[in-house]
This record gives structure tokens, sequence and C-alpha cells, in this order.
């Protein structure tokens, strides 16, 4: 399939891709603002959840963990976006992938930041999470390795650093050709980031050899840090959450989620940016069948986990997998089912269903869907103890729910502003592509 | 295990429990619970280290009850202490599980872990409308907002009897110890003691042909043992 | 002294290959030529004798990370007097997602570092680079007085333009 843009200069590339970053139109702006007053308004929230106390929140006992836990894994979920695209679609080689690959890593950056704060979001005493840190101190304190939560931090801490490299090495080229051209206090900023890169064989060659070893390194990275998510979970004995099943089943439905959000931003972008010739629809079929293919990965790994907990019939997992599938959870489970299967299959797998639109409702459907699915993963099993006389029912409070759509408004805030400074496709790569065709 | 000394662990006579709930209010007063109304209470955030659970079995007119009082296990297997990012739940060398309320962050990883669920969490900053506040127990710190809690076997008083023995030059007898629940419940269902000592009350109780303890097979090891009803 | 050629226009990557060839066979050494251009090349890394060590020091940054992170859980969780009344003070088990962690940041870490060394990034005193414009491939040759002439009959042959010389006079 053709690939080719209609323009093949080089001065043609450039001017369309560096062309969002002169000056902000006034739409840019609002739409910059209205989401900024949002992030600022699920501010406001967790400060006044600091000031009072973690109880303004709807969390109780049982449901010690509530829509916090839901949306750190959530986030972690959706940065694994960048993960697929690039290191795996790097390493097979496949050419398709280079209008989206920077794209796709500044979602991965920017998500690991917001899943990143949730754990310090949800402490009771959060002015105090510096003591998951081991430093040394006059009290004989000491963090706990053993604790899940532990891990948590040292793989998110690890991941956000290989991912921050990984998005900076393939920027440096452009930023060095920008500073160029640029003037002010671009010129500067662009003249720092670019650590004084000059082209030469030797940085060329030495930039391929680190973008392919941080391909592998992020992959194995990626892989484990969803893995040490769902182990908060499954390494407690809480009833359908002791389950081996939670490794790749998170690892699957964080890829998944991050296809998704990459769609949608894929769709945003050639939009708004008016990338029309450089993402294709041919870049969005290969998506919407990856998406297609994850959706189907995902149904295997839901049937799975559900059919042993009902064949296996234990009576206190009985429990939780009544309620998930037709008891007080039952609603979500069957909307779950149907956003992160029905549309997908039928919007995607219909070829002539399938396009730019279809591709990004479905999209759309299945972030809906995956967030669904964590809440289903954390809130009723908690709801429904091994001792009966110690179930709970969980309702969110405004802090809550202030702070998850924060969230979303803040990735948009960061999204935007990165669109700003630097092109969202790595120019060097795509002229390479467009001279060997893909 | 460790070498310590005393190991402690409580026997509780489900056939003599009336339900009366004089544990609960013993142990209220004597560790400064924080308090509770009813919308916090429906909204889950009651805080009673020992509870009384019903068990309904049958059909009017023929319904059995049993009373279960159930606190904290004090497991030696326990699944909150590994959990805890900041060690802030340990096994200290008598057996217990102790809460180290300054080292909490509030992660709430042991509150869920609890197969029981007999820890409590500190949602806000506790209040005691005067003149509640004049009937604090000296003896047991006040916990702040975002800190977990649960019960401690009373170990202000395990201390206090220990210290009391050490200054009369005496060990420890049996019977010495007595958790405010224990020593409150009028039907004597409850009996503490110490487990390494065989010939504590509480040592034979444990070994009795009706002694049970919750959810067994989740290899806790909890230190409490439910004497089941004869009939 | 540093002499500068450009090449421009479609076959401009062959004719850069025809000139590293012909500098070669002059005996101008490999560490003295460098390629300017916008995008990666792929010169042959045998042309001009680039070889990477960089999968080398990642592996040994990993393993160097790896050791000195669980030396470190190891010593400070056994030398904390920390009461854990039965469980084990350290676990190998229960940490080994931290030390597998910090094993893929050493290699992380490792990897960047040794791609600023190799490409020579962020050091002083570097010579001047020639300016490159999109489509333009450069190569500069460092050379003593008396080369220049083979050094800039070489870039001729292979058909580079604007051919200057920059740097100081030696």
């Amino acid at each position: 399939m053709a690939t080719l843009p209609a323009i093949s200069s080089d001065e043609g590339i450039r001017r369309d891709l560096w062309r969002p970053l002169a000056g902000a139109s006034s739409r840019y702006l609002i739409v910059l603002c209205v989401l900024s007053a949002v992030a600022l308004w699920g501010l406001v929230a967790w400060g006044y959840q600091l000031y009072r106390g973690i109880g303004v929140a709807g969390i109780r006992r049982p449901v010690f963990w509530g829509f916090y836990l839901v949306d750190f894994v959530f986030w972690i979920g959706i940065s694994h976006a960048g993960t697929l695209i690039s290191a795996i679609l790097r390493l097979t080689d496949a050419g398709w992938r280079k209008p989206v690959t920077r794209a796709a890593e500044a979602i991965t950056v920017f998500a690991l930041m917001i899943g990143g704060l949730f754990p310090i979001i949800h402490l009771g005493r959060a002015w105090l999470f510096f003591w998951l840190f081991p430093y040394p101190n006059s009290r004989l304190l000491w963090p706990n390795v053993r604790s899940p939560l532990m891990w948590d931090v040292t793989a998110i801490s690890t991941y956000l650093t290989g991912s921050t490299i990984y998005l900076f090495l393939p920027l440096i080229p452009d930023v060095a050709q920008l500073a160029k051209r640029a003037t002010g206090w671009r010129r500067r900023m662009y003249r720092m980031l670019s650590l004084g890169w000059t082209g030469s064989d030797r940085e060329w060659n030495a930039l391929e050899s680190a973008m392919k070893l941080m391909a592998g390194i992020i992959l194995a990275v990626a892989v484990s840090v969803h893995t040490v998510v769902a182990w908060d979970f499954s390494m407690a004995v809480a009833p359908m959450w002791h389950s081996s099943i939670f490794g790749p089943y998170f690892v699957v439905g964080a890829i998944f989620s991050g296809i998704a959000a990459l769609l949608i931003v894929m769709a945003l972008i050639r939009k708004t940016m008016h990338l029309e010739e450089y993402l294709t629809p041919h870049h969005f079929n290969n998506l919407a069948k990856l998406l297609l293919l994850m959706s189907l990965l995902w149904l295997y790994f839901t049937v799975a986990e559900n059919l042993t907990a009902w064949y296996g019939n234990e009576p206190k997992e009985m429990n939780v997998f009544g309620a998930r599938i037709r008891g007080n959870f039952g609603p979500y489970f069957w909307v779950m089912v149907l956003c992160n299967f029905v549309v997908p299959f039928v919007l995607l797998g219909i070829r002539k269903l399938r396009n730019i639109l279809t591709a990004t409702i479905a999209s759309i459907t299945v972030l809906i869907g995956m967030w669904l699915e964590r809440f289903l993963i954390v809130v009723p099993t908690l709801s429904y103890g091994r001792l009966a006389a110690t179930w709970g029912r969980y309702t969110p409070t405004w802090v809550e729910i202030s702070i998850t759509v924060a969230t979303f408004a803040s990735m948009g805030v960061l999204y935007l502003v990165f669109a700003k400074l630097f092109p969202i496709i790595a120019i060097w790569e795509f002229e390479t592509q467009s001279e060997h065709e893909d | 295990m460790s070498n310590s000394e005393h190991r402690w662990g409580m026997a509780i006579d489900l056939d003599r429990c009336t339900g009366c709930q004089a544990c609960v209010t013993a142990c209220h007063a004597e560790n400064n619970l924080p308090l509770s109304d009813p919308e916090s209470a429906a909204k889950g955030r009651a805080v009673h280290w020992i509870r009384v659970d019903r068990y309904y079995e049958g059909e009017f007119p023929n319904i059995r009850v049993k009373h279960v009082p159930v606190l904290c296990q004090q497991c030696d297997e326990a699944p909150c202490e590994p959990v805890c990012p900041v060690y802030a739940t340990y096994h200290n060398e008598e057996g217990l599980n102790v809460q180290v309320y300054n080292r909490c962050v509030g992660t709430r990883y042991c509150g869920n872990n609890c197969p029981y669920s007999v820890r409590f969490f500190n949602w806000f900053d506790p209040v005691w409308p005067s003149p509640l506040e004049l009937q604090h127990n000296p003896d047991v710190s006040i916990r702040m907002g975002g800190v977990m809690e649960k019960c401690t076997f009373c170990i202000q008083r395990i201390k206090r009897s220990k210290d009391d023995a050490a200054a009369e030059s005496r060990p420890l007898k049996d019977g010495d110890v007595k958790p405010a629940c224990v020593q409150s419940c009028p039907a004597e269902a409850m009996v503490f003691g110490d487990l390494n000592d065989p010939g504590s009350k509480v040592s034979q109780l444990a070994e009795s042909g009706r002694a049970t303890r919750l959810l067994e097979e989740l290899g806790t090891k909890p230190k409490v043992f439910y004497l089941q009803k004869a009939t | 002294m540093y002499l500068n050629g450009e090449f421009r226009f479609g076959d401009a990557r062959e004719r850069v290959l025809r000139a590293l060839q012909e500098l070669r066979e002059r005996g101008f050494a490999a560490r003295d030529v460098d390629v300017f251009s916008n995008e990666p090349l792929e010169i042959p890394r045998d042309v001009l004798e680039r070889r990477s060590h960089m999968s080398f020091a990642a592996v040994t940054g990993a393993v160097l990370f790896c050791v000195l992170i669980i030396g470190f859980v190891s010593f400070t969780q056994y030398s904390y007097p920390l009461i854990t009344g039965g469980m084990p003070l350290f676990s190998f088990w229960a940490t080994g997602v931290v030390f597998y962690e910090i094993t893929m940041l050493g290699a992380i870490l490792t990897t960047f570092c040794w791609f600023l060394k190799e490409a020579g990034l962020l050091r002083r005193g570097r010579p001047p680079a020639p300016d490159v414009e999109p489509g333009m491939i450069c190569i500069r040759v460092r050379c003593r007085i008396e080369q220049s002439v083979a050094a800039q009959k070489s870039l001729e042959a292979a058909g580079a333009t604007n051919i200057q010389s920059s740097g100081d006079a030696r």
C-alpha cells in the first residue's frame, strides 16, 4: 500500500510539521484554558482532601481502595501506548510506525507522570509519601522492600526514566534543526536540548544503536511495570484477586487501552494539525487491526478468568463473581464487555465499517470499557470479603470524580503544550522513510 | 518463631457469648477509639476494634443465633505484615501484631489484605465533643487522620502488668493481664493468657475439642481460639 | 585544518560513499573523516571503522546495578534492627522484582550515558561542524596542509561542490 505523502520534498515536510509550532490559534488557546481550568479544579479537590482528610473520598471499610487505584492502574495502562508502537514495531522494523512514534512516546511519558501521582493522592498521610524512599535517617526507619507497593515505586520510576530518555533521544536531531531557525527563548531551549548535535555519522550511529537497545530494554521494563501493578492485587489473599492471571491480563489490557488512546490522539492531531497526508488511512487501518487483535486477546483473558472462577465454585470467590456478573456490579460488567469487545469487533472487524471515524469511536468505547474493567477488578473483591459480616458498598464522592476527570484534562494540557513546542512527527525518521518505501 | 517468654493468645467461648457488646464498649473506653455518628457508620466508617458478628441459622421460630466477637487475630503469619511499604505493622517477640501509628502513611494495603477485616482507618482527625475527651485513657495514644489502627490485645495493659510484676519481683501469673474486653465480659466468655505457659487457662482451652480458629484454611495461624457451641 | 565538501541532489549518498572510498585509498584515517547530514545515512560501519560497544556497555551497566542493588538491599535489611517476629530479614524472591527493575534502570542509564560518549555530545572543544541544509550531505576531512590537495581531489572526483577549508592552518 502506498504510504508516500503527496508532498515529497524535504522543505514541504518541514513546512507541514513545523507549522503548528509557530503561534497559537484562538481555538488552541480556548481549549487549553478550558482543560487547564478542569485540571486546576482537580488540584483544588486534592487540596481539599489534604486539608480535611482522606475521608472526603468515598472509600470506607472494607473497600479501602476505590477510584484512585482504578485511575492509577488505568493511566499506567495507557502508558503502554508508546511501548507497543515504538518498541515492538521498531524491533520488528515495521515502517508504518514512523509518523506515530513520537506521539505515542509522548502519551507514555505523560500518562506515567499522571499515573505516578495516584500512589501519592490515595495516601492517608500524603505529605509523608517520601517515607517510601530509602533515605538515611536517624530514626532507624527503612521501607519494606517486600511490599508490592515498593515494587511499584521502583518499577514506575524506572519506566518513567526509560520512557523520558526514549522520548528524548529521537527528539535531539529535530530539536537541533529547530534551533537553527528559532529565535528568542525557543532558540535557547532548543539549543540546550540538542546537546550540541551536529548530525555527524558518529552521532547518528550512536543514536541508532541507543534506540535499538532502548527499544528492547523499554519493552522488558514495560511488561514488568504493568505486571508489578497487577501484583499489587494478586499478591493479596482477597477472593478473586489472588490469581496468577493478573500479570498477563493487565499487560494485555494495558496494551489494549494504550492503542486505543493512541488512536484517539492520532485522530485528533490529524484533524487539528492538518496532517492528513502524514497520518494516512493506512496507519489508522493498521492501528485498528491491532486494536481488534488486542480486543480478542482481552476477551480471551476475561473468559479465562471468569470461567475458571465459576467452574471452581469456591464459595468466597463465587460471592464476588456473582456480584460482578449479575449482582450490584452486573450492569457495569456487561457494559464493559460491550465496550471492550462487541463495539470494536463490529466496527473494526467488518471491513466496510472500518474507517478513521469508526476506529476513533471504537477507541473511545474501549477506553470507557477498560476504565470499567479496572473498576470491576478493584471494587467488587473488596466489597465482598471473606467474612460476610464485613461486606460493604462503595460510592465515590465529588472529590474522587473531580480528580479523575482532572487527570484527563491534565493529559490534554500536557499534550497541547508538547505539540506546540516540538514537532509531533519525527521529521528525520519520516524523511528516511519517504526515501525507502515502507 | 521467637524465643520470648510470652506468647499472648485468647480463647472465646461462643457458647457463653450473649452478644451483649460489653466488650465493644469497654474497648472503646480503654483505647480512645474515635467516635462515629449514624451517618458515618452508614458509610462504613465506624471503628470497632472488637465487633460482634451475628450468624443466624434456621427459620422463625427455630432460629439459632451465634454471636462471634471478632477482633484482631494477631496472626503468626499475618498477611497484613509483608505488604506494608513502610514497616508500620510488624510482629513483636511476644507474638503480637503491632501497629506503629507514627510510621503509617495510609496506603491501606494491610486493610485490604486482612481476611478478617479487623483493621480500621482514621478517615479524619478524630473529634470528641466535650466532655468526652476527659474520658481518654492516658496510657493509649490518640491516632491522627490517615493512620490505620486495630486491636492491640491491650498492649498497654500487658506492659503495665509486666512492669507491676517486675516491680514486685515476681513472675507474671496467669490472669494478671486482662484486656478491657476480657475484663468486662459478664458471661466470662473470653479468656486471655500466655500460650507459652502450658498451665494457663487459655492454653488448656486452646487444646479443647471445641476449639477452632477463624478462616484457618488461609494459613494465617491466628491466635484467637473460638470454642464452638456444644449443641 | 578541516576541509568541507558538500554533496547535493538525488544520488548524494552514493557519491559520498565513493568519496569515502577515495579518501581511504589515499590514506586518510577513518577517525579524521566525518559525514554530516540531517538524516541517518546508513553508511556501512566498516567503511569508516565505527565500532560500537554500546550493547556491551549496557549489559555491564545492568550487571553492575544488579550487584549494587542486591548488596544494598541485603546490607540495609540486615543492618537495620527491625523486628519481624520470624519473617526473614532478607528475602530474595520477595524483593526480586526490585532487583530486576533496578537492573533495567542500570541498562537504561548506561545506554544513555554511552550514547552521549559515543556520539561525542556535551564535549568541549569540538571542531566546527558544517551547517547542513535539508537534502545536503557534508564530508569534513581533518588534514594537514600538505594533504589538503589530495583531500580536495578525492572530494571533487566524487562530485563535491563548495569545497571550503576551516579551522587553524597546520
